[in-house]
């Protein structure tokens, strides 16, 4: 029982990031802008927030900065993606590239492998639910998860809500579905496409901060490992529908925290469990694909 | 038909030039914000790098891999798919070169290369065939399996080399070093490290370049880029295109992770592909040199020797080797753009501008 409950709570643990990647990413890509920077994105919130709560000893600067520097490079994404027009895919290749050159560049300057917070530890974070905590099995699960864990999945619903259920959610789709008849219908479309990716951009930071800052308290280069391209992957399986797409990406919450639990197992072949994730999401997509493009009879792509 | 060409190509030197220098330019300044001068770091870091006979030989041999990993990117862009798996198709073919090249030992030295080569080069297709076939029959977009079976490979990698390929003496994580059989000698052209390697590579890039230019495959992958639907509807096999295009692709990152084990390395470790990952590099050039085999060439000196560069900056200056890196992703960033628009030559721009202006 105890083994269900740790990768249940792991689960969940694992999910946060991929999930608030997937909320993050999901109107640039009904916006019709693919937005790949979500990783990158990430791990400069992930820098970002520990870099600062390591300089100033405060960890709500660190917060605050790490959401600052994550729209400022979600502007620079839109700028160079919506008004210059420039290939989205490279420019967030470019992204991801740059934010891991000037993480590695600063380590470099300071001389070390990571950044670690002496003065605070990720127990600090966690939070106790009142009462749920009490109950067996479920408390053990729910309860004990940092702040923006529990904020990511209020998201969900925010999210859902602000796609389909308001004017904004709206217009952003009519852009990426046909931008022709969303300009005549006097919508300035570059601004609901800078909207749709700043709003990717702040999703991101917290990702990042989640993942660095308030797990562990550490930041080591490259650490988001992917999970930005997963939270992609989640997108394309559940075409942008937040509420199937966020359960993609438990999914890989789920494969994650099995190759976590199974590893400890496995002994020397421990590195061989990391591959499932990928695979995992690798293979829900390929089903997910061969499901929506059996029915279709047209020859051709 | 001439005339007009000779137009396009002045924007199109803008177009290239002008990223390089605005990522310089930004370089520049994070140099200065860490109080070192910017103009002395470039001058070591390129002065050495391609202005000296033995420096430019070296930039030669580290331009091998890069000219192979930037073709390999460079025709699937052509055909409008992407092929972010490079990175992971030459880590797996250098990967099983090495074993090769360590386990065989034939006398003729010859024979033991070609095999290694081909061992790396069936490597690279196999990696490439699983999102190429996922891409051509269940429509999955192959850029993001590529991108997430990097990461895959990656850790199967680093599980092989530290647990049954692992070489017991070593004090790190390493797999045994191949015979000298399989190794490209140097050259020794003034004591250069320059290796038959860097021939076979550009022999590649001539061979490559008939085919994408002068072949049936070629054309058709060309128009397969511009139009899916319309190269279907005139006949041509896309689905089959795809996967022919996605091996080549997986190929060449093959042979170029084999060529960087035989003439570099000599065996397999985690940092095998250096910081950025030549694969990772081979986007760049493959931008920088505009999908075209002498951009291709230049752009591969170019950054090779700016990588060749980092390690005298950081001998000789107080500045990190990684302002590489930080150049490579504002390039590729500043490259995304068209700053011209390169449908229209200079001249016709400017009396565009000049009618304009009678006009008003």
């Amino acid at each position: 029982m105890d083994f269900i409950g740790g990768i249940l709570y792991d689960c969940l643990y694992h999910a946060v990031p991929i999930l608030l990647c997937v909320l993050g990413g999901i109107f640039a890509y009904k916006a019709n802008v693919l937005n790949i920077a979500l990783e990158g994105m990430m791990l400069a919130g992930a820098f970002v927030s520990v870099l600062v709560s390591f300089q100033t000893g405060s960890i709500v600067l660190g917060y605050l900065s790490a959401i600052l520097i994550c729209m400022v490079i979600g502007l620079i994404f839109a700028f160079f993606g919506v008004t210059c027009k420039g290939n989205v895919i490279v420019i967030g290749l470019a992204i991801n590239m740059s934010i891991t050159a000037i993480a590695g560049f600063v380590l470099q300057l300071m001389n070390s492998a990571n950044i670690k917070l002496d003065f605070t530890n990720a127990a600090d974070f966690k939070i106790d639910l009142p009462f749920i905590k009490n109950i067996p099995l479920i408390g053990d699960i729910l309860s004990g998860h940092t702040v923006i864990t529990y904020i990511s999945f209020l998201a969900v619903i925010v999210i859902w809500f602000l796609m389909y259920r308001t004017k904004f959610g709206v217009y952003v789709r009519v852009v990426g579905e046909n931008e022709d008849s969303a300009k005549s219908l006097g919508l300035n479309t570059n601004k609901y496409r800078y909207l749709a990716i700043l709003l990717g951009a702040f999703f991101c930071s917290l990702a990042g901060i989640n993942l660095a800052l308030e797990r562990m308290t550490i930041f080591t280069n490259n650490m988001t490992a992917g999970r930005g391209f997963i939270a992609i992957a989640a997108i394309y399986c559940g075409r942008g529908d937040p509420l199937s797409c966020s359960i993609y990406a438990i999914v890989f919450g789920l494969a994650r925290a099995l190759s976590v639990n199974l590893s400890l197992y496995a002994g020397a072949a421990a590195a061989v469990f990391d591959v499932i994730p990928y695979v995992v999401m690798s293979v829900v997509l390929t089903v997910v694909s061969m499901v929506k493009y059996r029915n279709r009879k047209v020859r051709g792509i | 038909m001439t005339k007009r060409k000779s137009n396009y190509i002045g924007p199109k030197i803008i177009n290239t030039l002008l990223p390089i220098g605005l990522a310089f330019f930004i370089g520049g300044i994070i140099i200065l914000c860490i109080g070192e001068n910017p103009l002395e770091a470039y001058q070591i870091m390129l002065g050495k790098s391609l202005f000296t006979v033995k420096g430019f030989l070296n930039t030669l041999h580290y331009a091998s891999p890069l000219l192979l990993t930037g073709l390999a990117i460079a025709i699937t862009f052509k055909a409008n798919i992407f092929n972010m798996g490079v990175e992971g198709q030459l880590l797996l073919g250098g990967f099983f070169a090495g074993i090769t090249g360590a386990s065989l030992n034939l006398s003729n030295s010859v024979a033991e290369k070609l095999i290694c080569m081909l061992v790396g080069m069936t490597c690279g297709v196999l990696f490439a065939l699983i999102p190429a076939i996922l891409r051509a029959y269940f429509h999955v977009d192959e850029m993001v399996v590529t991108l997430m079976l990097n990461y895959a490979m990656i850790k199967v990698l680093e599980y092989l080399s530290s647990g049954p390929f692992r070489e017991a003496g070593s004090g790190y994580v390493c797999t045994p070093v191949i015979h000298e059989s399989a190794m490209f000698q140097r050259l020794g052209i003034e004591n250069s490290r320059l290796t038959m390697f860097f021939f076979l590579a550009f022999a590649v890039l001539i061979v490559m370049t008939f085919v994408m230019t002068k072949t049936k495959l070629g054309m058709e992958i060309t128009a397969i880029g511009k139009n899916p639907d319309f190269a279907e509807a005139t006949g041509m096999r896309v689905r089959r295109k795809i996967i022919i295009l996605m091996c080549i692709s997986g190929g060449l990152a093959g042979i170029a992770g084999a060529g960087h084990m035989m003439s570099e390395k000599f065996k397999y470790t985690l940092g095998f592909s250096g910081t950025t990952g030549l694969g990772w590099d081979g986007m760049l050039i493959a931008l920088l040199g505009r999908h075209n085999p002498i951009g291709i060439l230049l752009a591969a000196i170019f950054y090779s020797a700016l990588k060749t560069g980092a390690d005298n900056i950081n001998m000789y200056t107080s500045v990190p080797k990684e302002i590489v890196e930080v150049l490579q992703g504002l390039i590729i960033l500043f490259l995304a753009v068209q700053f011209l628009d390169e449908h229209f030559g200079l001249k016709e721009r400017i009396m565009k501008l000049k009618n304009r202006e009678e006009v008003a």
